[in-house]
């Protein structure tokens, strides 16, 4: 006998053992079904398993452990340290049988034991040369997608990975688009029955922007959609001569699934060039616009165009909330997004139809929506060379970072932005892989114009705001409501915040050091006591209650 | 053969370490701007000028918190000088780095391309006043808050370089107060205490539940807000106005003659045997 057989032997024997030990503790847990996708997230708080913790993107848990009343008594349990200089969390983590799933910035991502905030593996993936990215807004990720043993992760080279949840190490690698014509991907997928679906940053270098599908098991390229439509195709007429080929309305915030109507929703990013539109003439479809989804097919079911031939940059790049809502007595499956152009939209999600368009900061190019759907525009927004001053900013009224929806109370949790700009424009040429934006936006300030920020709490019925908790600047944290009547927040300055959902009131802070940039908290359930996991800059924090006894091994 | 190769190794790359030093020290860099004039160049220029630079050097590059830019060259500053100025930003100013791969070559040679067509001819200022008398004028009447290679007070900004970062134009309406904005980090502010006491001083920081500032004795100390009756934010400006009954025009003249001179601390020449 050899002696690498002998050693063989012995490894199959332990490894043996180890199998047979294991399965006489405690059952390995069984892959992540559709079935668990679909339920979202259960009263036992055992899991977070996609973006928006559901299909809905409501990141709202049933969670009761941690209420108003002892919000503040929340000690931090561990924390875990990216140790890279420069680049933040964007991500929302996932969490399953205890271990948390987090994608960071530079194409890294981690399995980390939630009970101690201890590594237990790092992917890396290789980036192109320096200076040959063009991702626009930081070398970012905002999360997985999960199926089966399967992780799902897009690159800042704009491809997808499947990694193996237990090492990390890929599975299989799809290429979305070639990075070096501008495109890139940030977007956590949303897994839809047995498809993979992501889309593509690239909205201010000339690229045609599109949604893709690919088979979980394979890898294998299933549909793609075109935020830009083709000749020939309705809608090619809303962009003038070829300029459809390099119109931008790229895809970088996760969409929304409703399984019963088999529809995803995604918000779709600005048309480019993104101020001087001459070359651009039309509505140019479908770019600022929310678009239904065929989950089997990719085809458009409706569209809803939000802010027809932009001129300020205002990707409808926000997160699609869908619920069960009541308007004018009738009851209404909608979905809700408040837009960077300043208004709050809700419009029936089996047809597209508008139920409600409100402002919900101060908006100077228009005040209302239309009986035909459209903005009525108003006179002198029109970016030129001088520059003109319109409200909101370029970063807009909100932006990616999630907002939360509270079905019990009805309301919609939004981290608003007040500020205006000056707004330039200029005819730009196009060149391949270079930014392409034809402008520039320039926060306006001095003494007379306070820019600040606020959380809202919109009535979805009506838009009407029944709350609000200001900050002195704007923030770009996102949210997480829990049923106790909770929202987590943060500021701009790094604190991190517990609200209450139904006043507004503030309950508890701590100074974490860096800001909720685009990043939400999520919770869950673990050893018997509630966790609550925050996401700053580079370090995640996990916090609990002192005084609820560890039940190891329980919910 | 493994200790061979670790002493190999280091030899190399200590000779490669000599070399790169070598060649860094001696190879004076005169890149040009290879960017200057071309007309798709100065327009993105001028797109990320406006949003990255104006700010602080203004719209029309002429410096609002920030110095003046448009004499750059007049003053014999280099392209590649003002390139490097860019990417690795000014240590101890408010002037910060622009790295790559956010900020690439090509960005930095379009801003200086854009720049270039902002460019003033050194100034036809006459060169008034007396800088010696204007120092004595500096020492009576600034001195207590403002700091100049380390002498003097740090309620105001310290004013080591105020000669290269302002234009007399703009000295002379911050003196004579007409002054438009405040500097972040001198901000006025007052605190109450509870008792009615109150604390004026300049923010240095601030967030919901707290405020960092200098007090007018110098003293820097955090307060959190829940312990203040108020936290004022005030209108008007520390620094007193200088009218010409304050200071004469004479005065004024070798003030600025004074503050002109004034281009940074240097650093001592190193004294050991290099």
């Amino acid at each position: 006998m050899s002696q690498s057989v002998a050693r063989l032997t012995l490894v199959v024997l332990a490894a043996a053992a180890l199998a047979g030990s294991l399965i006489a503790q405690e059952a390995p847990p069984p892959l992540v079904t559709p079935q668990e996708l679909l339920e979202g997230l259960k009263p036992d708080g055992s899991r977070w398993l996609m973006f928006g913790g559901s299909y809905t993107n409501q990141r709202h848990s049933p969670l009761t452990q941690i209420t108003p009343q002892n919000v503040n008594r929340l000690v931090p349990q561990w924390t875990f340290q990216t140790d890279i200089s420069g680049s933040r969390f964007e991500t929302t983590p996932l969490l399953r049988d205890n271990v948390l799933y987090v994608t960071g910035p530079l194409n890294l991502a981690w399995a980390i034991d939630a009970r101690t905030g201890r590594e237990i593996w790092r992917y890396r993936r290789e980036l192109p040369p320096t200076g040959t990215l063009t991702a626009c807004c930081g070398l970012v990720n905002k999360g997985f997608g999960v199926l089966g043993d399967r992780l799902f992760m897009t690159t800042l080279d704009a491809h997808l990975l499947a990694l193996d949840m237990k090492t990390g190490m890929v599975v299989w690698d799809a290429t979305m688009e070639d990075y070096a014509k501008g495109y890139a991907s940030t977007i956590a997928p949303v897994v839809a029955k047995d498809k993979v679906i992501v889309g593509v940053a690239g909205g201010e270098y000339g690229i045609r922007g599109f949604i893709d599908a690919y088979e979980a098991k394979t890898g294998t390229h299933a549909w793609r959609f075109y935020t830009i439509p083709g000749p020939g195709e309705p809608g090619n007429d809303t962009w003038a001569g070829d300029s459809w080929q390099r119109g931008g309305a790229g895809v970088w915030v996760t969409g929304a699934y409703d399984p019963d109507l088999n529809l995803l929703y995604y918000g779709i990013g600005n048309p480019g060039p993104d101020y001087h539109s001459d070359s651009r003439k039309g509505d140019n479809l479908y770019s600022d616009s929310i678009v239904a989804l065929d989950a089997d097919t990719g085809k458009l079911r409706w569209h809803y165009q939000f802010t027809p031939h932009d001129l300020h940059d205002w990707d409808a790049t926000e997160v699609p909330v869908l619920a069960d809502v009541a308007i004018g007595g009738q009851p209404r499956k909608v979905v809700m997004l408040a837009n960077r152009n300043g208004f709050f939209y809700v419009l029936d999600r089996a047809d597209g139809k508008l139920l409600v368009a409100k402002p919900f900061v101060v908006t100077t190019w228009a005040k209302e929506i239309g009986p035909d759907g459209r903005p009525r525009v108003l006179p002198g927004h029109v970016p030129d060379e001088q520059g003109s001053l319109t409200c909101p900013d370029v970063t807009g009224a909100t932006n990616f970072w999630p907002p939360s929806y509270d079905p019990a109370q009805r309301l919609f949790f939004v981290n608003a932005r007040e500020v205006c700009a000056t707004y330039y424009a200029w005819a730009q040429e196009y060149v391949p892989g270079e930014r392409y934006t034809g402008g520039a936006g320039q926060r306006a300030r001095g003494r007379d114009m306070r820019a600040y920020g606020a959380l809202r709490a919109l009535d979805p019925t009506t838009g009407a705001r029944r709350w609000e908790f200001e900050y002195i600047s704007p923030s770009t944290s996102g949210l997480l409501t829990t049923a106790s009547g909770l929202v987590f927040s943060g500021d701009a300055e790094g604190n991190f915040l517990a609200i209450d959902s139904r006043s507004g009131k503030l309950l508890w802070r701590f100074q974490m050091g860096s800001a909720l940039h685009g990043t939400s908290a999520i919770t869950y359930m673990l050893d018997g006591r509630q966790h609550v996991l925050v996401p700053a800059g580079t370090t995640l924090t996990a916090w609990a209650l002192p005084d609820v006894p560890r039940v190891p091994g329980t919910r | 053969m493994k200790w061979t190769y670790s002493v190999l190794t280091v030899a190399v790359l200590s000779v490669a370490h000599l070399v790169a030093q070598d060649l860094y020290l001696r190879i004076p860099v005169e890149t040009r701007n290879p960017l200057e004039g071309n007309a798709d160049a100065i327009k993105a220029g001028m797109g990320a000028y406006r949003v990255r630079c104006a700010d602080c050097h203004g719209m029309d590059a002429r410096g609002i918190r920030s110095p003046d830019i448009t004499q750059v060259w007049a003053s014999g500053r280099t392209d590649d000088a003002l390139f490097r100025t860019i990417r690795n930003g000014v240590p101890g100013t408010e002037m910060p780095s622009f790295p790559a791969p956010r900020t690439s070559d090509t960005d930095i040679w379009r801003i200086l391309a854009y720049l270039k067509t902002l460019a003033t001819p050194a100034p036809a200022e006459a060169a008034r006043g007396n800088g010696q008398a204007g120092a004595g004028v500096f020492a009576s009447n600034c001195l207590a808050c403002h700091s100049v290679n380390g002498q003097g007070g740090r309620l105001g900004p310290d004013l080591s370089r105020i000669g290269v970062a302002r234009t007399r134009t703009a000295m002379t309406r911050q003196i004579r107060g007409a002054v438009e904005d405040f500097r972040t980090g001198y901000e006025p502010v007052t605190l109450t205490t509870p008792a009615g006491q109150q604390i004026q001083g300049v923010k240095k920081n601030e967030d919901l539940f707290s405020v960092q500032i200098m007090d007018t004795g110098e003293r820097i100390q955090g307060y959190l807000r829940e312990d203040m009756r108020a936290v004022t934010n005030e209108k008007q400006s520390s620094m007193p106005a200088f009218g010409p009954e304050k200071l004469s025009d004479a005065e004024l003249d070798d003030l600025l003659a004074y503050l002109a001179s004034l281009r940074g601390v240097t650093a001592a020449e190193p004294t050991g045997n290099r």
